[in-house]
């Protein structure tokens, strides 16, 4: 019997690959999709509706199986099993990096942050703007249609804001402002800079067949009931339902395969289980296996046509890693608020305000480093009381004290972009292979002054916002988080016309190979201040479409 | 990734957590302790539970350390929650923790040998509570006392993470998660935003 050959191959199944796989299928294409890990069942695999003291190691997950320099969402009883904990990667000398990889259907989708601001203008001219790098091979209006269907889809609550970094959307009803973002909102305009609700994937009405938010507790332990944005619950369905849709689960990617001219004629992947390879043939490729895992994934594609890995003549494939600075820029507690009651005003833990980038807007060079930041203020009554290391002594008014405070600790996440560099990249270790005998990724990365000025920018800039709010500033962090904490990476197959210096075109098209595509975060060209998952969707739609369009015209 | 709950981030900061034992014999107080919170103290009949890492002395110490850190008072305090049976989990599972609660214990046997005669869990209450506002308050701090003071920190971020993760701390706190709500709960002083006229707070 002949092998079945699929028109596409989706290697992913979180943003992009959600996407693509959606889009593929609902315009008649046969596809077959590979993801690394299991199925979810939000049932079983879900426990946010579970308290801390539910669970044998309350939350924090068994400490045998935890993994060293990893966030404690890898190992949290909370959503067990969905993180992979096979290391694919190890570090340049001089390199700090941390890589959580959800290998779980949908990827990290069901656990993301929900804050989803459009790239604009500022952000695709950058170059132009500053002189830094190179402008985006697609301007704002281009791609302008593609996000406001996804807002249609995924449905995303927030205000108008008139904002020059911050083009608006389509949006349902905003969260509204707790206690402290009122107090907050007050001390930001004093300083002159914004505080607005932000921009979130997360129902506050009903919409398009999923249910409202009920506000339960920390959304990023995954949805039991599908209230906010991810691939399982809001893409996948109906990718099903066309009949259309091969989904192959357990199957790690290990290289693309070539025909004898050179063009992706397949996928080789080794299965969880069993640790056999096999094959699946398909007339073209899609990689949305996140920035990192995509650009390993065609550097260890190295056949006589590629020897450097494939769509690899410009030599720029996994370079120009790119990553958002995380810190903790300033945090302490609002007076006015020490002994009130305490108020549900953590329950969704979510992004409900933000400070979007109010730097280098009127002319670019204003700061003393290009670009622009964006902040996340946050505080409240929250699962735990982490702001005791700042109350001295034991005893009954120790514990009188954490409790007078509970409705008061604030905080303010820094979120700055890194600059392209060519000293950030990454390549493939020449001895370590992972547990299933693929090569690891190598990276190399370090925070540029650009972004080291931007926090410490912040830092001022914070303290100042809390003070003026009547608040009491306790804590600034001397050093960011270690990089790749926010899971926000971009890079290493980044798009632009010219095929000698950009891995792929405008498309997410690889220069070098016509039927391989991009549909994540490594086609763009920087992180800019916003997070990624909204523009991995639109820029993925996009390219969807246009494979589909190949596949009409008869290109593949 | 903004969102992520920062307050399990900084917990797991504290932890240093590395090979564990074996066996995990279950919880005695923990439990049962959560459906008691009417009146816990009335309630809770003396628990019988054999520590995995801590020898019987030593497991009797630490709770005494709880219990003075977090009091039951009018309201519930550590020894109700059974904070030394998470202790002693968490210790069980790490080397270097054992390592230091060994000695940390140890450094407060001999200060309340060296001051009183008598190790720790022998000395009168306010013996207890005086050796540990030596370690506890920088004024009250002696010199060349930097092992207890850091002992005491660790004993009492432990206490502090096994107090406020249980269902009786967390009640203590009044901890608003885990209730459903039809729409995001907004700020109730819309009249007041600067929140400068306020009910005084309580003092503590």
């Amino acid at each position: 019997m002949p092998k079945q050959i699929y028109d596409v191959i989706v290697v992913g199944t979180g943003a992009g690959g959600g996407v693509a796989i959606r889009t593929l299928c609902e315009a008649g294409l046969k596809v077959c999709a590979l993801n690394s890990g299991r199925r979810l069942d939000p049932e079983k695999d879900f426990r946010n509706h579970r308290m801390t003291w539910e669970m044998k190691y309350r939350g924090f997950g068994d400490p045998q199986t935890r993994v060293k320099d990893m966030p404690d969402f890898l190992d949290s009883e909370y959503n067990e099993g969905a993180w992979e904990h096979d290391i694919a990667y190890t570090t340049a000398p001089g390199t700090r990096w941390m890589w959580p990889r959800c290998s779980a259907v949908g990827g990290k989708t069901n656990f993301w942050g929900r804050s989803s601001a459009r790239f604009g203008d500022i952000d695709f001219r950058s170059a132009t703007l500053d002189g830094y790098d190179a402008d985006w091979p697609v301007t704002y209006d281009e791609i302008a249609p593609y996000y406001t269907r996804v807002e249609k889809t995924i449905g995303v609550a927030s205000t108008v804001q008139n904002r020059p970094s911050n083009p608006d959307g389509v949006y349902l009803p905003p969260f509204n402002f707790r206690c402290l973002d009122m107090i907050l909102q007050m001390g930001s305009e004093k300083v002159g800079v914004p505080y607005l609700p932000d921009r979130v994937a997360q129902l506050t009405v009903a919409h398009e067949g999923h249910p409202a938010c009920h506000f339960c507790g920390d959304c990023t332990f995954g949805c039991e009931v599908g209230a906010f944005f991810s691939s399982p619950w809001f893409l996948l369905p109906a990718a099903e339902a066309s009949g259309n849709l091969e989904l192959r689960t357990n199957a790690v990617a290990r290289n693309i395969l070539v025909d004898e001219n050179g063009h992706a004629s397949g996928v080789a992947y080794m299965d969880r289980g069993s640790r056999q390879e096999y094959e699946v043939r398909g007339r073209s490729v899609v990689l949305a296996a996140s920035c990192i895992e995509s650009a390993r994934i065609m550097l260890n594609s190295k056949s006589r046509h590629w020897p450097n890995g494939i769509a690899n003549s410009s030599g720029q494939l996994g370079r120009n890693l790119c990553d958002h600075l995380y810190a903790t820029a300033a945090s302490g507690y609002l007076p006015q608020l020490l002994g009130q009651p305490s108020f549900p005003d953590n329950v969704g833990a979510n992004s409900i305000a933000w400070m979007p980038r109010w730097q280098n807007l009127q002319n670019a060079h204003e700061e003393t480093f290009v670009r622009g930041y964006s902040v996340y203020p946050d505080g409240g009554c929250s699962e735990f009381p982490s702001y005791y290391d700042q109350i001295e002594g034991f005893g009954s008014s120790f514990k009188r004290e954490i409790k007078r405070r509970y409705p008061t600790p604030v905080s303010f996440t820094v979120q700055a972009p890194s600059l392209p560099s060519v000293s950030n990249f990454v390549d493939i270790d020449p001895e370590a292979k992972d547990s299933f005998g693929i090569p690891k990724a190598r990276i190399h990365f370090r925070w540029g002054n650009n972004e080291l000025r931007m926090f410490q920018h912040a830092k001022q800039t914070c303290a100042r916002v809390l003070h003026s709010a009547g608040g009491v500033l306790e804590y600034a962090a001397d050093e960011p988080e270690m990089p790749g904490y926010s899971l926000h990476e971009t890079g290493t197959c980044r798009m632009g016309n010219d095929a000698r210096k950009f891995v792929t075109n405008r498309f997410g098209q690889t220069h070098d190979v016509a039927n391989l595509y991009l549909c994540d975060a490594s086609v763009f060209l920087n992180c800019t201040d916003k997070t990624t998952t909204l523009s991995i969707l639109a820029f993925s739609l996009r390219t969807s479409e246009y494979l589909v369009q190949q596949f009409r015209q008869g290109s593949h | 990734m903004a969102g992520q709950s920062i307050e399990r981030r900084e917990i797991l900061r504290i932890l240093a957590l590395a090979a564990g034992v074996a066996t995990f014999p279950g919880f005695s107080k923990w439990s049962f302790a959560c459906s008691h919170i009417g009146n816990p103290l009335a309630q809770i009949k003396p628990a019988i539970y054999r520590p995995v890492f801590f020898s019987a002395p030593e497991y009797a110490m630490v709770e005494r350390l709880t219990d003075l850190i977090i009091p039951t008072e009018d309201t519930p305090g550590a020894r109700d929650a059974g904070v030394s049976e998470f202790v002693d989990l968490m210790v069980s599972r790490d080397p270097e923790l054992q390592r230091d609660f060994r000695a940390g214990l140890g450094w407060l046997n001999q200060r309340g040998r060296q001051t009183w005669g008598k190790a720790f869990v022998m000395l009168h209450p306010d013996q207890q509570t005086t050796l540990l506002e030596s370690l506890a308050y920088r004024k009250k701090f002696r010199p060349d006392d930097e092992e207890g003071q850091k002992f005491f920190n660790l004993v009492r971020d432990y206490t502090v993470m096994g107090f406020y993760t249980s269902e009786i701390g967390l009640k203590e706190l009044d901890f608003p998660g885990l209730k459903f709500y039809a729409e995001s709960p907004a700020c109730p002083h819309k009249d007041d935003p600067e929140h400068r006229h306020l009910d005084p707070a309580p003092s503590p």
